[in-house]
């Protein structure tokens, strides 16, 4: 029987091969729109995300700012201050932090050679490596035994490291930071990270031991501090809790936001995904009206297929088919073409999507892929769109009126 | 048994109600041999399609085999004509694409019959109207006379009761029309039901009883036994 069906769906498909390829193809069309605007849509979102992690993951920066509001008997504009010890001693009465490190910053004249320039400096902890994912290409990081001896060591950012060294190795040369010679122990590897807070980009951010930064500069207290939430910790709570510890530590009131600023990447995240989840879904819909478009085709073809075959059916009639028997041919007929043109289309976009030449285009729109979300979305359209075509041409033929089918 | 009473199919001409049968009473007992014959447009074919359970009748009742056939669905009448009833066409009306073996078989794909039994089935119908050897052929290769031998094969193949035709050597040499005829004889001895409409006086020899319309009406009415 299905053996059958599918032999008889084949030869009805090949009867008319002109017309069988022009519907098929515009179902293919449509697919291939659908497939790649999703994956594009995908690939980008994922490539926006990969650019946020560029600053870290999970990250969360705070500073301490200055009071707006009268608390426990302090009058408004008094500064929040936090030294180093504090801001380690941290995870001892806050749970949940994976890591947590000092941010000390800068901006100072540098000179290596003839080259100067004016650039952010940080003075850092170890964590910092792990927490903004200031990885060394060459080199090393600043370790601990920098930061108990105070050396004046730093680590640098590829694009300072290229401006200053031009085709020299970084590493072990010396650069003076306001007459104070320096030694480059590493250099950064290059990541994206379209921003940052505070001063330049990691790419042009000259790293020292906190220890030295302050030794050298006189600064007592931090500009502002990093974390990272554990596994499986809610940020939104650690970041509640903390803000409530310091509010009752430093004294002021957990409602003043401008004495501890916050910037929680996990929250940032989540907008972004909202945000794609409606771009991608704007993106369906252009894809999808692309495919109706190929469904409509579809559906008139087919209804003058119907009109064409009327013998054929007012014979089936007579030998007895019911009219639900005609109606599943004729839509499973028009099911076939889109789901054959369905797969079609398909292959066409994986096939595109494989010959791209990602390597140009990762930057801006990331690695686009077929991956099962994209998948199961456009077989659903196809789906939803194969039914809303086939059923118009299917009820046609089934309301046949089989007298007057077989006298034409 | 085929019992007809008071049968009348009215077709809205535009405007005008135009009645093409005016009440038609006959029956038809199980294993008669009858001919209709009557001049055009008298209402042969009209009756046939009710027969057939191809169209239903504007009022009237029509009994086959004492069930009321007036009040069933359009599903359950194609279960009648799939099993109960073989129609035989002036046309054939067999599916141009499809060959032979397909078209005989047609009627078994609506009845749920496996491969196997299907395959049986036509072979049998085929070889009794000597066509076997034709089964991979498709109708336009064909004869007409054999093409309305497929056409009977098709009609019996679900073995039903009763055969209808409507004008089946019209369209025939008369050579054709022997054969075609002869086929019917011998299904009438081996015991079906056969009712046929036609025109020529040689082909209604072939029939037991004449049944003649004239204006939507049986001009011998009442079987005379
Ligand atoms: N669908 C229809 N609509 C309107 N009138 C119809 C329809 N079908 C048949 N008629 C009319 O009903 C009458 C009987 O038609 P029918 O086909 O039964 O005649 P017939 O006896 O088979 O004639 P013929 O010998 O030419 O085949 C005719 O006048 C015909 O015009
Ligand atoms: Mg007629």
């Amino acid at each position: 029987m299905i053996a059958t069906f599918f032999r008889n769906l084949f030869r009805d498909l090949v009867r008319q091969p002109m017309r069988t390829i022009l519907t098929l193809s515009g179902v293919m069309w449509g697919t291939f729109a659908v497939v790649l605007l999703l994956a594009f849509g995908n690939s980008v979102q994922k490539q926006s995300m990969k650019n946020m992690r560029g600053m870290g993951d999970r990250l969360v920066v705070v500073w301490p700012g200055r009071t707006t509001m009268a608390h426990g008997g302090f009058t408004k504009g008094r500064p929040i201050r936090l030294t180093t010890e504090q801001v380690y001693g941290l995870t001892d009465h806050v749970k949940g932090i994976a890591q947590i490190g000092p941010e000390f910053r800068q901006g100072r004249r540098l000179r290596h050679g003839r080259e100067e320039f004016n650039i952010t400096v940080r003075g850092v902890g170890t964590e910092y490596t792990d927490l903004r994912n200031t990885i060394a290409q060459n080199g090393r990081f600043i370790n601990k035994i920098d930061l108990e001896r105070r050396r004046r060591v730093c680590f640098i950012g590829d694009t300072l490291a290229k401006d200053l060294f031009k085709q020299d190795e970084p590493v072990g040369g010396r650069i003076m930071v306001e007459g104070v010679p320096f030694t480059v122990v590493g250099v950064m590897k290059k990541k994206i990270q379209p921003s940052n807070y505070g001063g330049n980009r990691d790419t042009q951010t000259l790293f020292m031991p906190w220890t030295t930064f302050t030794a050298l500069y006189g600064s007592k207290y931090v500009n502002n501090f990093i974390y990272s939430t554990a596994p499986g910790v809610d940020s939104a709570a650690l970041e509640r809790s903390l803000r409530s510890y310091l509010s009752r530590k430093m004294g002021f009131s957990p409602k003043d936001t401008d004495a501890l600023f916050i910037w929680n990447q996990a929250e940032m995240l989540e907008q972004v995904n909202v945000f794609f989840l409606a771009f991608n879904i704007f993106l369906g819909m252009i894809g999808s009206f692309t495919l109706l478009v190929g469904g409509v085709g579809v559906a008139s073809i087919m209804m003058v297929v119907v009109e064409e075959r009327t013998r054929e059916i007012g014979v089936k009639l007579a030998v007895g088919a019911k009219r639900r028997q005609i109606l599943f041919q004729f839509f499973s007929e028009s099911l076939m073409i889109i789901i054959m043109g369905g797969i079609l289309g398909f292959a066409a976009s994986a096939f595109l999507i494989g010959v791209l030449p990602a390597e140009k285009i990762r930057d801006y729109v990331g690695v686009p892929q077929i991956n099962p979300l994209v998948g199961i979305a456009t077989v659903l359209i196809l789906l939803v769109i194969g039914t809303i075509a086939g059923i118009a041409p299917a009820r046609k033929a089934a309301s046949t009126n089989p007298i007057e089918a077989l006298r034409s | 048994m085929i019992q007809l009473n008071d049968i009348r199919k009215v077709y809205q001409m535009g405007k005008l109600p135009f009645e093409a049968l005016k009440g038609i009473d006959l029956t038809i007992e199980s294993g008669e041999f009858v001919a209709v014959m009557g001049p055009s447009g008298s209402g042969k074919s009209t009756l046939m399609n009710i027969i057939g359970c191809l169209d239903t009748a504007s009022s009237g009742e029509y009994h086959l085999d004492e069930r009321n056939v007036a009040g069933l669905s359009f599903d359950q009448l194609s279960q009648v004509r799939n099993r109960k009833i073989g129609f035989v066409f002036q046309n054939f009306n067999l599916l141009p694409y499809a060959t032979s073996f397909e078209n005989v078989e047609l009627p078994l794909l609506f009845n749920g019959k496996s491969a196997k039994q299907r395959k049986e089935r036509v072979r049998e119908l085929l070889d009794k109207v000597g066509l076997w050897e034709w089964h991979r052929h498709r109708p336009t290769e064909l004869s007409g006379g054999q093409q309305q031998r497929i056409a009977i094969a098709r009609a019996l193949v679900n073995e039903p009761p009763i055969l209808l035709a409507d004008e089946p050597t019209g369209n025939l040499d008369s050579n054709s029309g022997r054969e075609i005829m002869e086929i019917f004889q011998g299904l009438w001895e081996a015991g079906k039901t056969v009712i046929m409409v036609t025109h020529d006086n040689t082909v209604a020899g072939y029939a037991k009883r004449i049944v003649r319309l004239l204006d939507g009406r049986v001009e011998n009415g009442r079987k005379s036994a």
